[in-house]
């Protein structure tokens, strides 16, 4: 899509967006949540779409992205969107209101996605329209599939919803088209941190050209997220089930999603259970791998794996693994961090104690998304909020953190707040 | 060359054969396998985490019976350990690989710089200099800090080398304190084009942009004369700026004068002994790759199988290096490569490297 074509996708979008805001904020909020329904039943045609397209186009094999999208999908329920409503913006009415506080959107909003993982791309495009923002997407190059398909299923239920949205493909080194894309009112970057903070930069520079109208530009940037383990999850058949939630954590999506586990970090002063770990884990990710196969990979990942297992042998590490790349469970003897060639490699990395533990974490806590928690008995609502107050927006057990709520509030942020605007008429 | 007897009766074998002349470099394989396999004994016997990772593998001396099955370590690993096949007591000399001050840097122990020195001036004889005639000196100027201002850079130190034993009166290094001095090598370069000298001017390619970059704010060309080269090495890894090879070397020939045919890419890494030219200058009737000197094997290894990858398709560059003789002859790179004819290509870390995650940077998966 060329920089013209953009600016006319948006002049069409601040259009039908006046129209949108004529209709009441709950009727809008009833279609959107009439389609999340549609997508998350177990047996939705359009989840089963996206499961036959997704595979072909991002390289992840098709009996993951079965299981990945039923899992992240369950939670993005019709009801959930309501909750999130009345939780965040005080209910629709606000949205509404001619005096008192009320809320609204922007003329246009924009989002740009990243990665081949479809579950944000929901979050993405419903965010804005329940604020009845209109909005542009951008997709990944590795998932040009999941935003074109939610808009049909938008338009199927509301055509004027789906006339809402418009999906604008253009190359990532294209600066003039993403100039193009950054003079809408509200631009939303998913990415790595470069790029993230690139698109900020392009969207300061269009403010310069359009100061009149308000402007808001919310970028989510690189998160990771792990797991940890206190000894009540390292013995006996807790361990085997916890093994088998962390390799379910692991396996969905390949470990490329923020909230894939990196590492699992053992606590406690028994110095053979991140062993057990390791190798339980070991276990339950060759299982994982029969049932839900690691998708391709290129010959640098490939490497990048080989060379990480090898490293970790020079050091005497402890290295389980499959006998090709599929899966790599490396028992290293600290919690130093190391680097994550993702793609099915995990690390487990003992500490001697809860404060240990969260001293390793602390330089990375700008950058944690959430933590698997488990086996800690008593203590696990108390070390919940320290891994919060170090940076996690998500503490959950071992086997969810590949299906958050449809609220989770992403890099610290809530979903809603980041695009909606506040005000307060306070006179008759 | 060595003080233990072991070792220098192997330094002797490995200097003869590094001391021969580049025009006589011939593939010997008997004599490789069986220096390399002695070698692989010595350093099994003598660097115990070498010893470990090899007995973690089930490769030992008496179970290893070609130079193929010699383990090779990651060459991350010298970021994690001294991997030395001498006692620490007897060191003499320490090269870095380079990185920020907030990075662990490897390190290339020595406790005798005699081979390698010997390997590098032969391979940069056989790949830059291939036209000089014995004896002869040549007018070479350099864009890194001299070995004094960065004693712990092998690359410095190698061209300290080469600036001693074939540069002329006119040769030297062209960066000082961290800054590339381009008035002085404005004046240098004009002088030789002024007495038609050709020059061959060698550094890293991130220098190489800098240069490109003051010679066009200054809108100044200095077409060299001919016969004159470029020699670049090294890649753009933490650097705000990157340029592909292909534009920088249209930049170096617009700058310059230098056709692409005549810009050699040199591959080397500290910790090898040896290093790896292309052979635009030594065998320019035939396509552009690099050359393995004969006491090097490099093997492209599909890291699915830890076999020899088909020919053709991508391997990791694994590299067995008889110069190594003091640290371990056997690494495994973390480049990708791919065979051309006779030798091979560096291909980067490029090939599906790009993370697919939602918020995941391609650059974290490599970052430490």
């Amino acid at each position: 899509m060329s920089a013209a074509q953009l600016r006319g996708a948006l002049a069409r979008l601040r259009d039908i967006g006046r129209i949108l805001r004529e209709r009441r904020a709950a009727d809008v909020h009833a279609a959107l949540a009439d389609v999340l329904d549609a997508w998350c039943a177990p047996a939705s045609p359009w989840q089963s779409a996206l499961a036959d397209a997704l595979p072909a186009v991002s390289g992840f094999s098709a009996e993951m992205v079965r299981e990945g999208l039923a899992r992240g999908l369950a939670p993005y329920t019709g009801s959930a969107l309501h909750a999130l409503v009345r939780d965040e913006l005080g209910g629709p009415e606000r949205q509404d209101a001619t005096r008192g506080p009320r809320v609204t959107g922007f003329a246009s909003a924009a989002t740009v996605l990243a990665g081949a993982i479809p579950l944000p791309t929901f979050v993405a495009i419903s965010a804005p329209l329940a604020l009845r923002t209109p909005v542009l997407v951008k997709p990944s190059m590795h998932d040009p599939v999941s935003a074109a398909l939610f808009a049909r299923s938008l338009a199927a239920r509301d055509p004027l919803l789906g006339a809402c949205v418009e999906i604008a493909s253009f190359d990532r080194d294209d600066a003039a088209s993403l100039a193009a894309l950054c003079e809408a009112e509200c631009v939303v970057a998913t990415g790595s941190d470069v790029a993230v903070a690139a698109i900020g930069r392009c969207f300061e520079a269009s403010r310069a050209h359009s100061a009149s109208a308000p402007r808001r530009f919310v970028g989510y940037g690189h998160r990771s997220s792990l797991a940890m383990l206190g000894l009540g999850a390292t013995r006996g058949d807790a361990l085997a089930t916890t093994a088998a939630a962390i390799a379910l954590d692991v396996a969905l999506w390949d470990q490329l999603g923020c909230l894939s586990p990196l590492a699992v970090h053992v606590v406690g002063a028994d110095r053979g259970a991140a062993g057990r770990v390791a190798e339980a884990l070991a276990d339950a990710l060759a299982a994982a791998e029969e049932r839900w196969p690691r998708g391709d990979i290129g010959p640098a990942v490939a490497a990048a794996i080989a060379h990480e297992r090898a490293e970790a042998e020079m050091r005497d590490a402890t290295v389980f693994a499959s006998r090709g790349t599929e899966w790599s469970v490396v028992c290293e003897a600290n919690a130093q961090r190391r680097s994550a060639p993702l793609h099915r490699f995990v690390r487990v990395q003992p500490s001697t104690s809860v404060e240990a533990c969260l001293a390793a974490l602390r330089p990375r806590g700008g950058q944690l998304a959430a933590v698997a928690l488990a086996g800690f008995g008593a203590e696990t609502a108390e070390i919940g909020a320290a891994l919060a107050e170090l940076g996690a927006s998500r503490v959950c057990a071992p086997g969810a953190l590949q299906s958050p709520p449809l609220g989770w509030p992403r890099d610290n942020l809530r979903v809603l707040l980041p695009l909606a605007r506040f005000g307060e008429v306070e006179c008759e | 060359m060595s003080a233990d007897p072991g070792r220098a009766s192997l330094d002797a074998r490995a200097l003869a054969w590094l001391r021969e002349s580049p025009g006589s470099w011939r593939c010997d394989e008997a004599r490789f396998a069986a220096l390399a396999l002695d070698l692989f004994s010595f350093q099994f016997e003598h660097c115990a985490p070498y010893r470990r990772f090899c007995e973690r593998r089930g490769r030992t001396p008496e179970r290893v019976a070609q130079w193929r099955e010699i383990p090779a370590v990651p060459a991350g690993a010298f970021k994690e350990m001294a991997l030395r096949s001498f006692p620490a007591e007897r060191e003499a000399h320490l090269f870095r690989t380079s990185g920020t001050t907030s990075e662990r840097r490897g390190a290339l122990h020595l406790d005798t710089l005699e081979l390698y020195e010997a390997s590098l001036l032969a391979s940069f004889m056989r790949g830059v200099l291939p036209d000089l005639a014995p004896g002869g000196r040549a007018r070479i100027r350099v864009l890194t800090p001299s070995p004094r201002e960065a004693p712990d850079s092998s690359l410095s130190h190698m061209f300290g080398v080469v600036l001693h034993k074939l540069g002329d009166a006119a040769s030297g290094f062209d960066v000082q304190g961290g800054a590339l001095q381009v008035d002085e090598l404005v004046i240098a370069l004009e002088k030789a084009t002024a007495d038609g000298v050709s020059v061959a001017l060698c550094g890293t390619a991130f220098a190489f942009v800098h240069l490109l970059e003051a010679f066009a704010e200054r809108d100044v060309r200095i077409p060299l004369p001919p016969g004159s080269r470029v020699m670049e090495t090294g890649g753009f890894k933490g650097r705000a700026r990157e340029m592909p090879r292909g534009a920088l070397y249209l930049g170096i020939e617009h700058a310059l004068a230098v056709a692409p045919e005549r810009i050699v890419n040199q591959y080397g890494m500290t910790e090898l002994g040896s290093q790896f030219y292309d052979s635009v200058l030594c065998d320019p009737s035939r396509a552009r790759r690099k050359f393995a000197p004969p006491w090097t094997r490099v093997r492209l290894i599909d890291p699915e199988t830890g076999e020899d990858a088909r020919p053709g398709a991508p391997g990791i560059v694994t590299i067995i290096d008889l110069a190594n003789t003091g640290s371990v002859l056997a690494i495994q790179t973390a480049d990708l490569g791919r065979a051309i004819e006779d030798g091979f290509e560096v291909i980067g870390r490029e090939l599906g490297a790009e993370a697919r995650g939602c918020s995941i940077a391609a650059d974290e998966m490599l970052a430490r």
